[in-house]
């Protein structure tokens, strides 16, 4: 047991140092690679959220993008209007998202396909009123010159190193989140929910109350990378902020890591995204989400564990909950 | 005002007969299987651009163009059946998530094949108009659309009603158990429903090639207002998906004629969500209700789970 925690802390360290000191030193120069590698990250943060939401809270979402778009405007708005430092916008446009989430609190009592399609439902209405509200969003023009992220201690973030840093800090708090959530008593009450709501709630588990919190975290941690997505390439529109992609490419990345597992949709989106961008897009220029699509069904028939959950299994030889 | 009112009433009433053909394959198989195919709307448009290749390369008219598009999508629509039942558990929700999947395959596809411009039917018949009593107006294809779709409804109705299959499927979608023990067999059931459900999206997806212009990305739109209407209807009515379509094209051309065209597809969100949340079980739960009628089936909003399924879980 210790021996096995042990191993978990050489290997989180070795993820730490590769990603804060290796990846940086040898695509740093290659401003492209990094660029792709920053949307790998954002994508990868999504995932993060949408596997919280959909492991713990046990929830398929549709409607992730709503998250993203509204912490994107969120942040990019109160920069542009009223001077807010970008970096506190980045917390804002989470708040942001979480504010979007509670207008969805009443979808919880629904079950299943219910929730999913009625979230994506969410996302639409979003969508169409940051079209229509011009006075506030600028319409459908969207917005431009969206200020970038400031210089911290000297070190300038508004650089495609910088905003490397940035985003792969939010996405390794999100895991440690993710990762303190599920070890708490909340986790565990959550993991029963899965087997049997009804029973859980007889023992007097707050199930629904539990189900909003993690839809509340879910928001935020997507609205906080919505947010810099928006500081990062310093320009938004509704089509864009609120776009399908958004919810496809998490959802894909989360399944093909293994959205059971923490590691599984930072890991599936960086091999995912990584590979559409580089390898796919090149094969065929047009519909290059096709294969993210038959990835989808294959994953879905042949390993629902996700990659790291077939590879946990293969290690540790069984188990259900997978830790790492 | 009141002739716009009219009017709009009018041309809601006839895109909403043709919504109710949208959601009808969908409602199907939705309450034979428990299954959402998020891939349904991605099945019409495979059906319309079928049209639209026979019309473009050999001239056929596109309700010509039928019985091929029928064997098209009839053969998808049992790929898609085929990819579900191999899902090992928790099906409800990993066909939601395998669908979704067939839906981006496609989409992709048909832009790859097809690409991204928008295509229209050369037809004169069909965008001509039809006039009602000199002051409605419609179009030939959108009347036709609307016509074709009364009738399917009123056929499927009859069918589940009346014949020893439509019966059978019935019977699988409130207990599968216990109609194996009728020796009824659920796998082949659930098949026809799908098969059924792609014969819908053919006529659906002509009509839909007929009276407006197609593009790639629709399918997903389509998916959207099939499983609004769905869930408006309540799960598993058939006569109610023609109510609810009906209601959707009523309140989205009132809300273009009184308000914006741009909030039309606003309108019939905020109904799908007003409705899931005061009326989970949909128009079918509504009469229900006036009829005092004791307990209901399984509300979309209840969590309580069929015991078939706790039954699957212990195998």
């Amino acid at each position: 047991m210790t021996n096995s925690k042990m191993n978990n802390r050489i290997l989180v360290a070795a993820v730490l140092i590769t990603t804060y000191v290796l990846v940086p030193l040898l695509f740093g120069g290659n401003s492209y690679l990094l660029g792709v590698v920053v949307s790998a990250f954002t994508i990868a943060g999504i995932a993060v959220a949408w596997a919280l939401l959909g492991n713990l809270g046990g929830m398929i979402s549709f409607g992730h993008a709503a998250f993203f778009g509204i912490g994107a405007y969120t942040s990019s708005l109160l920069a542009m209007r009223f001077g807010v430092s970008p970096l506190l916008g980045l917390l804002l446009g989470g708040l942001g998202a979480v504010v979007a989430s509670l207008a969805m609190l009443p979808v919880l009592r629904l079950r299943g396909p219910y929730f999913a399609l009625a979230i994506l439902a969410y996302a639409e209405i979003f969508r169409i009123l940051a079209v229509e509200l011009k006075s506030i969003t600028g319409g459908a023009g969207g917005l431009l010159s969206i200020p970038g992220l400031p210089t911290v201690a000297g070190f300038d973030l508004n650089t495609k190193l910088g905003g490397y840093f940035t985003i792969v800090t939010i996405v390794a708090v999100s895991v440690l989140v993710y990762y303190l959530i599920r070890r708490s008593t909340y986790g565990l009450a959550l993991r029963a929910m899965h087997d049997s709501e009804n029973a859980t709630r007889v023992l007097g588990v707050p199930a629904t109350r539990l189900k909003a919190l993690m839809l509340i975290v879910s928001a935020f941690i997507t609205g906080v990378v919505g947010a810099f997505n928006a500081h990062f390439i310093n320009f938004l529109e509704p089509n864009y902020a609120f776009a399908g992609t958004w919810t496809i490419l998490p959802i894909v990345a989360a399944i093909f890591g293994g959205y059971r597992t923490l590691t599984g949709p930072v890991a599936g989106a960086l091999v995912i995204y990584l590979m559409d961008q580089l390898l796919f897009k090149s094969l065929i220029p047009q519909g290059h989400q096709l294969i993210l699509g038959g990835l989808l069904v294959a994953m879905i028939l042949f390993a629902p564990d996700g990659l790291v959950g077939v590879l946990l299994r293969k290690v540790k030889g069984g188990g259900d909950h997978a830790t790492t | 005002m009141f002739e716009l009112t009219l009017q709009a009433v009018f041309s809601g009433l006839l895109s909403g007969a043709f919504y109710a053909l949208i959601a009808l394959g969908l409602a199907l198989v939705f309450g034979t299987m428990k299954v959402i195919n998020l891939a349904h709307g991605e099945l019409i448009l495979l059906a319309a651009y079928v049209a639209y290749t026979l019309e473009s390369v050999a001239g056929w008219s596109p309700l010509a163009s039928l019985p091929v598009a029928l064997v098209v999508v009839g053969i998808c629509a049992a790929g898609v059946y085929f990819l579900i039942s191999r899902i090992k558990r928790d099906r409800e929700l990993n066909s939601l998530i395998l669908t979704f999947g067939l839906a981006i395959i496609i989409t992709n596809g048909i832009l790859m094949i097809w690409s991204a411009d928008v295509r229209s039917t050369g037809g004169d018949w069909a965008h001509g108009a039809f006039v009602l009593g000199d002051s409605l107006f419609a179009m030939n294809a959108e009347l036709l659309a609307a016509g074709v779709s009364v009738v399917l409804v009123v056929l499927l109705y009859l069918w589940l009603n009346h014949s020893w299959y439509g019966r059978a499927i019935r019977a699988v979608s409130s207990s599968s158990e216990a109609a194996k023990l009728m020796g009824v067999n659920p796998r082949q059931l659930e098949l026809l429903s799908f098969i059924i459900a792609g014969v819908l999206a053919t006529f659906a997806g002509v009509a839909l090639y007929s009276a407006q212009t197609i593009a790639p990305e629709l399918g997903h739109n389509l998916t959207i207002t099939a499983f609004i209407i769905t869930v408006l209807a309540g799960m598993g009515s058939i006569s109610e998906v023609l109510v609810g379509g009906l209601l959707i094209g009523v309140i989205e051309a009132l809300t273009v004629t009184y308000f914006s065209s741009s909030l039309r597809e606003l309108s019939g969100f905020v109904l799908f969500l007003a409705v899931l949340l005061v009326l989970p079980s949909g128009l079918s739960g509504l009469k229900m209700k006036t009829r005092k009628a004791g307990p209901t089936g399984v509300s979309p909003g209840s969590s309580e789970k069929p015991a078939r399924q706790k039954q699957l879980q212990h195998d």
